[in-house]
């Protein structure tokens, strides 16, 4: 009885022990196949939304509209106005854009680029590179030097995990190789429209993807100017050459139309729905106002009050970077950007109409081209000569004039004839060229700063009186993941371009004195920086 | 009366009637007899048994057992044992003969602290607590019941060593429970919760101090073990660590809950009924101190026209406006301010308010402009709690069950906020025959609330009351929250004081109805074969299931998360959960020799566990009230999601013990995960422990003090897996929202690992517990040393790599600890005793290291401060911006008369971590009177406070009056620093309003020592003297004033420094959390 209970009990432990460990078959390890997430998708989904994201992030709500939009002084921050005394463009604060722009947007450029390449298609590889090298400018631009040739490869085998920065110079100088091959291989036979309506800047047009290719190369070879002008003058050339040619009327302008459907909305309409912290900045306002622009009751709106013995009239701007209570003392009394910025019925009254949802974002526009173009022109670069300067000048005010809904023309002609708006010419010529260039990148911060830094135009921006440091920004500081996360990489950047501070140049701000808008006009080094 | 005797025979019908009469009557010797308490009470529940021969029976209510040993066995000499949880077992020898009847009546002595009685142990095995060589405690269910409350977590805080629990007490919120510290870097922290023998989930959807947007955290939905009903539930073990929760596997690392259900009794053929009735009122315990001296506005201004900029100042959400002073006139200036001088107040200008009448004009009216001291406290009511609990058992030999059926309901302190708790727990055993037992466990929850406030930012109640409401604003007058006739202003279809940030409150609570529930069913099965005299094997399968549904339903003109030109929002999410746990283990215990006892388990488990959620919502729907995706004017955002995982384990465990006085174990167990790669998931991991029971070892010992002492020691390891779907490189991620009408999708932020490895802890602990002075002071001490290593961690890759984080083995986390439960009788008399108990943690937690090169990882974030696992600090490093200070002297640089946040050298500037934790109860009985008292407290750690940072800079915190004490112009803060362009001291006052302002996300201003005393108990019960008693057909009955967190010391201003949105690894970080109550009650328990 006993030995037949215990042979059961043995029987019992091996059937167990059988079962269990015959449980470990390929079911358990198939249990784990995601069944959420595919491990491979065409490239089109991903070049829809990394383009939607990269407006958003770029030219959209935070980075643009909360921060270089202040410190370009289009616009003043009424409340809350930490981002207008310097004091939230601190690390942690400018970290999402340098982060998010990384891991999403252009990483999704990387994969989009490389499945292009793979498949020989340059409809698939040359328009993600164009965007993903637009989005690289705005990070160096505002950065210095930062991770590039390393980066984007954290899934490859062996790549480092810790990339290193890339000085600007040789970043710039990839970017316009980049621009240039994918203009040329754009105007290739082998190019055909291969994202389709997956594109929702040119709908797969291989030819308008070459003509913005062109343009951001010649954007790019004028920013060079101050610090090597002989590279300045053979790229402008190769871009205004290059196969395709640039922009040419506001029809080419590289932009996202927003669906507008409430899902997705111009961010800064999103941002004005529901926040009134913006007015027009007095350095806008003033140049705008005195020159009777036809822009003004565009770029502004008539404010709702004005105060007893106030002779401004309806629009006025306020100044940047002031304490919180004075800040607040022009709500009533400063302009709020343009209506068109403003959705349907928002919590502060009727703007703008619904239709503003689906305002589009200006990734480069026509106004800037010709810019460029009166600049190189102005200075003699790019095959220009400064005879050609003064049609440039005229074409890109009126671009930029109707671009932003100007219809009258006799008005805009008014307004070119006036003393001191008519072409001047000369070092007066490229600062009138700088300015017209300045108003027309409304919306576009970074570029503004950027142009702003390397022309000193307008000549009026200035700290304000409650920022935290006695100038304005030439760069933010690396975001605090790079301190934990990279930091033997960070250390070596910073020891060849500076300390990681708002005072240091970067490359193509590394010499002050070299433009000659500047010359006149030499900005105040830096005090000893107080922001470490 | 009638009713009550209908149900009685009625359940016992069903229970135990139709039970059909399988066991087979044998012919043998008849053990039969009672089993007292000392003092002679009937003990129910004692097993009684001969081990040797493997047949035994439970004692029913009246403390009787009866059992028959076959007349095969019925021979020679052997022992009867008598065990019962909680008491001293008791063994005598009887001669056995086959006819022969033997009487047996035991008397069984309590445990002393536990010391030495019977505890439950992992796998549900019953063990003597002095062969135990890991650290053990165990909760019975009247100190576990002392005082109600919603969540059986808060009913442990204060009770046991080595745990640490945070936010208890709030109504249905979420509470964290760690028991010796956080192991795990990025994963699960918390212990596995096991109901008699199934594992549970204490999922949470839990809110967050940054709010969120729609659908996100902006509610604390509470954790799922608050759906366990208390007064079901017979004893919690507490099993501190690896050591003791080895056999559990890989989640056992953070330690297990053991939790065991009661069952029913054999009876006689009676049915008991037992009622356990409360009945608590609740206010809030902490509210911030408001300042009354400044209403609404900025700058000294303010004037209401449509509360959205139409006035001046009349969209402003902060208090730093004119002077509280009762002024009817001049609420807005017309000329220059000048800094010191009067302000130039427009004397011909009425100071108008939301509440102004309107002329025949339609203007707005002056009101006086006054404070409303009580304007956020009167927005609170007295919330309410029912608990009721019907208890029946009942059963023979054969057959018995326990039904019981409990409801809670609860009326929020915040109006319009109900909470309702249905639970039914059936469980029976039945012996089928001598060899083959059956029991089966069902219990049903359903655990549902209506209109739950938001918590953290931008979320609405929680928030606009603690921070943002102006201090002249009228409470009383927004009760009436629709748009009045007579309204001038267009509010959102809100009658408001603000019509630009904030809806008002009421509104919120009576036209946003969130509705939430979750219906669950936790149920198993057990048979055990008693294989042979030595042997049993038990199959048993359980499993917890649970579905969950949201519903945050938004109206017309809510100022978030929707879309104004439309008609409300909604969010509607819903779960589904499933835990199944199937084992078939081998008990084996054999009484070798007189002087050594055998033990051996061996088993094996396969645990499936699955959760999917899906969610839809929008910003906007076409006709009002209609939450419904069909009714959406957009597309809806949908989400859809599902995860699976399978563990396959085998384990086993031997012990001996010799002459009861040294016991050696060893366990092994290995298991075979999904989440883990083939070649790489399947995982051994063994353990040791031992005890020494000291005294009887060396009878010397034993002295006039030392009555009873044992040394215990363990080493453990626990494997543990990954989380799922983690081994693919590449992931891509799909949206559902498409782009106009295109298709998106993007890279996943995660590289994932094919190479994953399982992670492993190590554990030490050594143990001693003491019996002093005849038991009346017993101490139980514990040293543990734990680490966890090849941590499986999402690390943190640079952003430039282009992805945010990898899947990786790294890192190690060590934790060190002392831990002491102390009892101490100082007074014991027939009719009075007292009894002291203390219990002690301190736990020293580390991040040793993480990947190379890698310092940090971030938990969580509010407003520049992180909570993060940071190499070299214990885990929860708080990680903010400091003050700028000068660099020779250390004090606050100052720029303008403001000090500079130095957002350029963020630094760890404390940590959540309590140095230690106690719990110290007092307990007087005195005949049949009984007080008991348990103070809580924790000692350091830190917390950051947004409620105080943004109180501050809204200028509604008593503490914001600093620099307007005479009036807003007159700036009266001089910060104590140096200027830093003069580098003298700074002389440049500022007004209250810049300074506030200017402290804007500084870490270092609102980081508080977290350390608080709390009385968390108080109970005085009487029990009824039995012939009142016996009117009840009751043996006991017990009324009582219960109370909990009734009074509270701590140096955090404005708020209860306990607190937590979830059961989540990101802690610390506060802002406008739920108020923990107050609630003071009475509770009636009838036991039969």
């Amino acid at each position: 009885m006993q030995s037949m209970h215990t042979h059961r009990a043995w029987a019992l432990g091996v059937a167990l022990t059988v079962g269990v460990v015959g449980c470990n078959n390929d079911s358990l390890t198939n249990l784990n196949h995601n069944p959420n997430s595919p491990v491979s998708v065409p490239p089109g989904p991903m070049f829809t939304q990394a383009t939607q994201l990269t407006a958003a992030r770029f030219i959209g709500n935070g980075f643009d509209l909360r921060e270089t939009e202040f410190v370009a002084q289009h616009w003043a921050e009424a409340q809350y106005p930490q981002e207008d005394q310097y004091i939230r463009l601190d690390p942690g604060s400018t970290q999402p854009t340098w982060v998010n722009a990384y891991v999403t947007e252009l990483e999704d450029f990387a994969k989009i680029s490389a499945a292009g390449v793979a498949a020989k298609q340059p409809g698939v590889y040359a328009p993600a590179q164009t965007l993903q090298s637009w989005a690289f400018e705005y990070l160096t631009d505002t950065w210095g030097d930062i991770p590039y040739s390393q980066a984007l490869k954290g899934d490859s085998a062996g790549a480092p995990l810790t990339p290193a920065f890339d000085p600007q110079k040789s970043i710039y100088a990839s970017l316009m190789a980049t621009l240039a091959k994918d203009a040329t291989d754009l105007e290739s036979a082998a190019a055909s429209n291969d994202l389709g309506s997956a594109d929702p800047v040119y709908g797969g047009d291989p030819g308008q993807w070459a003509k913005f290719a062109n343009s951001l190369h010649a954007r790019l070879a004028l920013r060079l100017v101050n610090v090597d002008p002989a590279t300045a003058d053979a790229e402008l050339k190769a871009a205004f050459t290059g196969p395709g040619g640039v922009f040419t009327s506001n029809a080419d302008a590289a932009k996202l139309v927003w669906p507008g459907d409430g899902i997705y909305n111009n961010p800064m309409t999103d941002n004005f729905a529901t926040r009134d912290d913006h007015r027009v900045s007095q350095t806008l306002a003033n140049i705008l106002i005195a020159n009777h622009d036809p822009r003004t009751p565009i770029l502004m709106q008539p404010r709702d009050s004005i105060p007893p013995g106030d002779t401004l009239g309806n629009y006025a701007g306020m100044p940047n970077g002031l304490t919180a209570s004075a800040a607040a003392t022009y709500l009533q009394t400063a302009s709020r950007p343009g209506a068109y910025l403003y959705p349907g019925a928002t919590t502060y009254g009727t703007f703008g109409s619904a239709a503003n949802k689906a305002y589009p974002s200006y990734f480069m526009t026509y106004a800037e081209v010709a810019f460029i173009e009166a600049e190189a022109a102005e200075r003699g670069l790019g095959g220009l000569n400064p005879s050609q300067a003064a049609g440039f000048y005229n074409a890109g005010v009126t671009a930029s004039m109707q671009q932003f809904g100007v219809t009258d023309q006799a008005a805009i002609s008014a307004y070119l004839a006036q003393p001191g708006i008519a072409y001047q010419g000369g070092v007066a010529g490229l600062k009138q060229i700088a300015v017209q260039k300045w108003i027309a990148l409304v919306n576009d911060g970074d570029q503004a700063w950027a142009e702003w830094r390397r022309t000193c135009q307008p000549s009026t921006i200035a700290p304000g009186p409650a920022a935290i440091v006695n100038y304005v920004p030439r760069r933010f500081y690396y975001p605090t993941t790079e301190y934990s996360l990279n930091a033997t990489n960070l250390a070596a950047a910073v020891a060849r371009q500076g300390p990681d501070n708002f005072a240091t140049r970067i490359y193509w701000d590394s010499k002050p004195t070299a433009a000659p808008t500047c010359t006149s006009n030499p900005p105040v080094p830096p005090a000893a920086d107080r922001m470490q | 009366m009638q009713l009550l005797r209908w149900i009685r025979r009625g359940a016992y019908i069903a229970l135990v009637g139709a039970a059909p009469a399988l066991y087979a009557q044998g012919v043998g010797a008849t053990i039969s007899g009672h089993v007292r308490a000392e003092g002679g009470a009937p003990l129910p529940s004692v097993s009684v048994s001969i081990p040797s021969l493997g047949v035994g029976a439970y004692t029913d209510t009246t403390g009787a057992y009866r059992f028959v040993v076959p007349a095969a066995r019925a021979s020679g000499q052997a022992s009867i044992m008598a065990r019962r949880v909680g008491y001293l077992p008791k063994s005598v020898a009887v001669s056995l003969s086959p006819s022969g009847s033997i009487t047996q009546d035991f008397t069984l002595a309590p445990a002393a602290t536990q010391l030495t009685g019977v505890v439950v142990t992992a796998l549900g095995i019953q063990r003597s607590k002095s062969q135990l060589g890991t650290a053990v405690q165990q909760v019975s269910s009247e100190e576990l019941n002392a005082t109600h409350d919603l969540n059986v977590v808060n009913q442990l805080a204060g009770k046991v060593s080595g745990v640490n629990i945070t936010g208890s007490g709030t109504q249905g919120g979420s509470t964290k429970i760690t028991i010796r510290g956080a192991n795990s870097i990025t994963g699960n922290n918390d212990p596995l919760f096991v109901v008699d023998g199934t594992p549970v989930s204490n999922f949470d959807r839990g809110g967050n101090p940054n709010g969120g947007m729609l659908g996100s955290s902006n509610t604390d939905f509470g954790s799922a073990i608050n759906d366990i009903n208390p007064d079901d539930i017979a004893s919690i073990s507490v099993l501190k660590g690896p050591n003791a929760a080895a056999l559990y596997g890989s989640r056992a690392a953070n330690g297990v809950i053991l939790i065991t259900t009661k069952r029913g009794q054999a009876s006689a053929g009676k049915i008991a009924t037992q009622i356990n009735s409360s009945m608590t009122w609740e206010t809030p315990a902490i509210l911030p101190k408001f300042q009354n001296q400044y209403g609404q506005g900025s700058a000294g201004q303010f004037q209401f026209v449509d509360g959205s900029g139409g006035g001046v100042q009349d969209f402003n959400d902060q208090s730093f406006g004119p002077k509280l002073d009762g002024r009817t006139m001049g609420c807005t200036y017309t000329g220059k301010v000048a800094v010191g001088q009067p302000t130039p107040y427009n004397q011909s200008a009425p100071c108008t308010q939301f509440t102004s009448p309107v002329d025949a004009n339609g203007n707005l009216l002056p009101t006086p402009w006054i404070a409303h001291p009580n304007n956020i406290s009167s927005f609170f009511q007295t919330g309410r709690t029912f608990n009721n609990n019907l208890a029946f058992t009942g059963g023979n030999d054969r057959a018995n069950a326990r039904i019981s059926v409990g409801s809670e309901n609860t009326t929020g302190i915040i109006p319009n906020n109900t909470m309702q708790k249905f639970t039914g727990n059936l469980a029976g055993t039945l012996n089928v025959s001598s060899r083959l037992s059956t029991t089966a466990n069902v219990q049903y929850i359903r655990d549902a609330a209506h209109n739950r406030p938001g918590v953290g930012y931008n979320t609405g109640i929680m928030e606009g009351l603690y921070v943002w409401f102006g201090r002249q604003v009228d409470m009383n007058a927004l009760k009436d929250y629709n748009v009045h006739q007579n309204q001038t202003f267009a509010c959102n279809d809100q009658f408001n004081w603000n019509c630009n940030y904030h809806n008002n409150p009421y509104w919120i609570q009576y036209q946003n109805p969130e509705a939430d529930a979750r219906d669950r069913i936790i149920a198993s099965g057990s048979a055990t074969w008693k294989v042979t005299n030595w042997l049993d094997a038990l199959v048993r399968t359980g499993t917890d299931y649970f579905r969950t549904n949201i519903n945050q339903d938004y109206a017309t003109g809510n100022l978030n998360y929707t879309d104004l030109a439309y008609n409300g929002a909604f969010f509607n999410y819903n779960n589904r959960s499933n835990e199944n746990n199937t084992d078939l283990i081998l008990t084996a215990h054999e009484q070798a020799k007189p002087w050594l006892q055998l033990n051996g388990t061996f088993g094996g488990t396969t645990d499936f566990q699955s959760f999917n959620y899906n969610s839809a919502s929008s910003d906007a729907i076409v006709a009002a009230g209609i939450y419904n995706p069909s009714n959406s004017a957009k597309s809806p955002a949908v989400y859809d999601s599902l995860a699976r995982r399978r563990v396959n384990s085998v384990y086993g465990s031997g012990s001996f013990t010799v002459a009861n006085v040294w016991t050696l174990e060893v366990t092994g167990r290995n298991d075979w995960s999904s989440t883990l790669p083939k070649g790489n998931n399947s995982y051994f991991y063994p353990s040791v422990n031992t005890s020494i029971v000291l005294s009887d070892l060396v009878p010397g010992l034993k002295n006039g003090i030392v009555n009873y002492a044992k040394l215990r020691g363990a080493l453990a390891q626990v494997g543990s897996d990954a989380p799922v779907y983690l081994l693919s490189p590449i992931s891509y991620v799909g949206n559902a929202n498409r782009f106009g009408s295109l298709p998106q999708y993007t890279v996943g932020n995660v590289r994932g690992n094919p190479n994953l490895a399982p992670e492993q802890t190590h554990s030490a602990e050594a143990g001693l517990e003491l019996g002093l002075l005849n038991s009346r002071i017993t101490v139980d001490a514990s040293y543990y040393n734990k680490a966890t290593t090849n941590e499986i961690v999402n690390v943190s890759l640079a952003p430039e790599t282009g992805f945010s984080a990898a899947s990786l083995n790294a890192g190690k986390m060590t934790n060190k600890g002392v831990e002491a439960l102390v009892s101490v009788i100082p007074v014991r008399t027939q009719n009075f005793q007292w009894t002291s108990t203390f219990n002690y943690t301190a736990n020293r937690n580390k991040l040793v290291s993480l990947y190379p090169g890698l310092t940090n990882y971030v938990l969580g974030s509010t407003w520049t401060v992180n909570t993060e696992a940071r190499v070299g600090q214990p885990y929860g490093a708080i990680f903010a911006t400091p003050f700028k200070r000068d660099s020779a002297t250390g004090e606050l640089l100052v720029h303008n008369g403001l000090p500079q946040n130095d957002a350029g050298h963020r630094r760890v500037l404390g940590n959540i971590n309590p140095k230690w934790v106690g719990g110290w109860n007092n307990e007087v009985r005195w005949k049949n009177l009984t007080a008991s008292a348990l103070i809580d407290i924790h000692r350091g750690g830190n917390v950051y406070s947004v409620t105080n940072m943004f109180g501050d800079y809204a200028g509604v915190l008593a503490s914001s009056l600093k620099g307007r004490e005479v009036d807003w112009n007159n700036p009266g803060v001089v910060v104590h620093g140096i200027d830093d362009k003069t580098h003298q001291a700074n002389t440049t006052a500022v007004t209250s309003e810049d300074y506030f302002q200017a402290l804007f996300e500084n870490g270092e201003a609102f980081l508080y020592d977290d350390s608080y005393v709390k009385l968390r108990e108080l109970r005085v019960g009487l029990d009824l003297p039995s012939s009142l008693a016996g009117a009840f057909h009751a043996t006991n009955v017990n009324v009582a004033f219960v109370g909990r967190n009734l009074w509270t010391h701590t140096k955090v201003p404005n708020i209860d420094p306990e607190f937590t949105y979830g059961t989540g690894n990101y802690q610390g970080a506060e802002f406008a959390a739920l108020p923990t109550t107050r609630s003071l009650g009475l509770n009636v328990r009838i036991t039969p």
